[in-house]
């Protein structure tokens, strides 16, 4: 006889979204991950708008990344109008996206996935139960807050970082004050990976075709994209390239990337190579059996892993910002012309992707947006098949845990991505 | 000690005004300890679906049927339902096309005919479907009033509400006007304060994330923005970034 298992809704992620499990008995018979968050319709609210519009409206798709979102479309603006900036302007970007990563890893790790690991209900109980443990993750998310803060004048929609340069440019106390707050927590994010490389207890799981920019000398200005099994593309050319496919019967759009279910994210920029400072090095050398080469269950430990990265390239930029003092600034004036352009950067979770184009007085004519939750979205679906296929026969309570579980790894942020999709 | 009870949900949004709670860092320990936070699935699993709350803290507008029936059923299981942010109180980004777009067209742009089974309506705030006990705004919301509505709840109370626009603190501040000295298309004189003027402290233009101040006078805005040569078209959609449905008053 059928029934189903179900999680609704999803708990301890960003966003709305539930998933079903179909049995036969105790077969599984296919699985159903639903993100079923209302749709905003971004891409369509921004035909009509101005090119100086684009970057604050976009930003607003998802809260836990508008920093990068932001700064991915200052990008793509700029690359439409053939906008050159200054160096203290791509530092300060760099900056406040590695903060934007560190609020964003330490939220995830501390606050919504060590509640799996102490078995406790979540963030708030955690504040009861291990109340040091979450002081520790709560210290090294303030400090990417503050870097947030600092650089884009508001935690959350940044607004000092727009097209062409700063709103203000960050002076020099500011830069040491952030220096002297991220070393307080520097040992912290170093050690962070203990905590997390706490064995996953499930089955093996489908290896991931990993997709990741390629690393550049520029980390904000990547132009080409790799996959686990070799094959690379521009970023410019990323329409030809992932195709996002329209299933039969539902509003299913998901997306495939060279014809494959890519997985993005920290674990598919660790196992491609992303270039890491000596201390991250270390860290991950600790880890690496737990990533190279391994399935989905290892994504947690490379967040951790790039927790630590992160913190350290912070130093260096506030370090070379300081060097650089009064010199090299300067605002860019962005002059709008006909045409499109295309950024892609390394969101937390993973590939993000914006692109627009403009007529000859600036006016938004397309807008697409390509969030690392959606090209996520087929992976996370076939590991969860996999992984209840892989439990069937024990307790449903068993079995939704794990699931869960899985879902936390992939750490989706359901806000920039409303797709069903049915396996 | 009795622990009030808390529900903090979201319907359609970027789950910022979430975020901005869990942003209170160093607060956020004392404030687990103090309340009982019933329901909170962005950071608490397996809560009670029959649970009932002494304050309900909700983002988000309203632009599907779910999202309804999830805020009825907040309103009937809470004593108090507080909107928080832009888009509980005003529609928020969401809704800005509001009043220039049907909302099945804007739907078929992004997702083609197969969205014609999206069920979805214009995002509205809370206030067109239920009573609402009190009202945080911004876009984020600022962390000062979510930790100034927790003290007043432990208190048995509710803040004071304010009402100064965005140029009271701008001033105070010293800043230089971007509106009278720069010609730019600054909001400020007509949007609620309360964030210190972050934007323009910074030499960008008040976006109007916060929405309206009481008894703003839009009509006075307009014409300075039309004295400055702005196009009541691109004045309009600036306006209407966070809420669609500004009333010009003689500039109609």
């Amino acid at each position: 006889m059928g029934s189903v298992v179900e999680i609704n809704p999803f708990t301890r992620v960003e966003g709305h979204g539930s998933v079903k499990v179909y049995l036969d008995g105790a077969r599984v018979e296919r699985v159903e991950l639903c993100l079923s968050e209302s749709p905003r319709l971004f891409e369509a609210l921004l035909l009509g708008k101005t090119y100086a519009e684009v970057p604050e409206i976009i930003c607003r798709i998802c809260s836990l990344c508008s920093t990068v979102h932001k700064v991915t479309a200052l990008l793509a603006v700029e690359n439409a109008f053939g906008t050159e900036v200054s160096e203290v302007t791509a530092l300060s970007r760099e900056l406040i996206v590695n903060g934007g990563l560190i609020q964003d890893h330490a939220l995830h790790l501390y606050c919504l996935l060590l509640p799996d690991l102490l078995g406790v209900r979540g963030v708030a109980e955690l504040a009861l139960k291990a109340p040091e443990l979450l002081k520790t993750g709560l210290a090294i998310k303030r400090v990417g807050n503050l870097i947030q803060e600092v650089i884009g004048g508001r935690l959350i929609h940044p607004v000092n970082i727009c097209l062409g340069g700063l709103g203000q440019r960050i002076g020099k106390e500011q830069l040491l004050r952030l220096r002297a707050e991220l070393e307080a927590v520097r040992p912290e994010c170093r050690e962070a990976y203990r905590l997390f490389r706490t064995p996953f207890p499930f089955p093996q799981l489908p290896a991931p075709n990993c997709l990741a920019l390629e690393p550049a000398s520029q980390p904000l200005s990547a132009s080409r994209f790799r996959m686990t099994d070799g094959g690379t593309f521009q970023v410019r050319d990323y329409r030809v390239h992932i195709q996002e496919n329209v299933l039969p019967h539902s509003h299913a759009k998901y997306a495939r990337v060279l014809g494959a279910e890519a997985t993005v994210g920290a674990l598919a920029r660790l196992n491609l190579g992303a270039r890491l400072n000596a201390t991250a090095e270390d860290v991950f050398r600790c880890v690496k059996g737990e990533i190279l080469g391994r399935d989905m269950r290892g994504n947690n430990v490379a967040q951790a892993v790039e927790l630590c990265q992160a913190a350290e390239r912070a130093l260096e930029l506030i370090n070379r910002l300081v060097e650089i003092g009064r010199e090299g600034a300067g605002n860019q004036k962005v002059a709008p012309r006909s045409g499109r352009g295309s950024a892609a950067c390394e969101a937390p979770r993973g590939v993000l992707i914006h692109s627009y184009a403009f007529d000859a007085a600036g006016i938004c004519t397309e807008a697409d947006v390509i969030t690392p939750t959606s090209l996520n979205q087929g992976a996370l679906a076939r590991d969860l098949l996999a992984l209840a296929r892989g439990m069937e026969g024990e307790e449903t309570s068993q079995m939704t845990t794990a699931l869960e579980r899985l879902i936390r790894c992939y750490d989706p942020c359901i806000s920039c991505s409303v797709h069903l999709l049915h396996l | 000690m009795i622990k009030p009870k808390l529900a903090i949900a979201g319907l359609t949004a970027c789950s910022g005004c979430q975020l901005t709670l869990l942003n209170c860092e160093e607060e956020f320990p004392e404030i687990a300890h103090r309340f009982d936070l019933v329901s909170f699935p962005m950071g608490e699993s397996g809560s009670d679906p029959d649970a009932v709350f002494d304050a309900a803290i909700v983002e988000g507008a309203v632009s599907t049927p779910a999202d309804l029936e999830n805020l009825f059923q907040l309103r009937n299981a809470s004593r108090l339902l507080v909107a928080l942010g832009t888009c509980a109180l005003f529609g928020g980004v969401a809704a800005m096309n509001n009043l220039t777009a049907p909302r099945r067209e804007l739907v078929r742009r992004v997702y083609g005919v197969s969205g014609d089974g999206i069920e979805s309506f214009p995002p509205a705030p809370f206030g067109n479907f239920v009573s609402v006990d009190f009202t945080i705004t911004g876009c984020p919301p600022e962390k000062h009033d979510i930790l100034a509505l927790l003290a007043a709840l432990l208190a048995g109370t509710l803040p004071p509400t304010q009402s100064y626009p965005v140029c009271t603190e701008c001033r105070s501040r010293e800043n230089l006007c971007l509106l009278l000295e720069r010609n730019e298309l600054c909001l400020g004189p007509i949007i609620q304060g309360g964030c210190n003027a972050r934007c323009p402290a910074t030499g960008i233009v008040c976006e109007g994330c916060r929405g309206p101040v009481r008894e703003a006078n839009v009509a006075q805005e307009l014409e300075l923005l039309l004295e400055r040569d702005f196009d009541r078209k691109e004045i309009e959609r600036r306006m209407s970034r966070f809420m669609p449905e500004w009333d010009y008053g003689q500039r109609r």
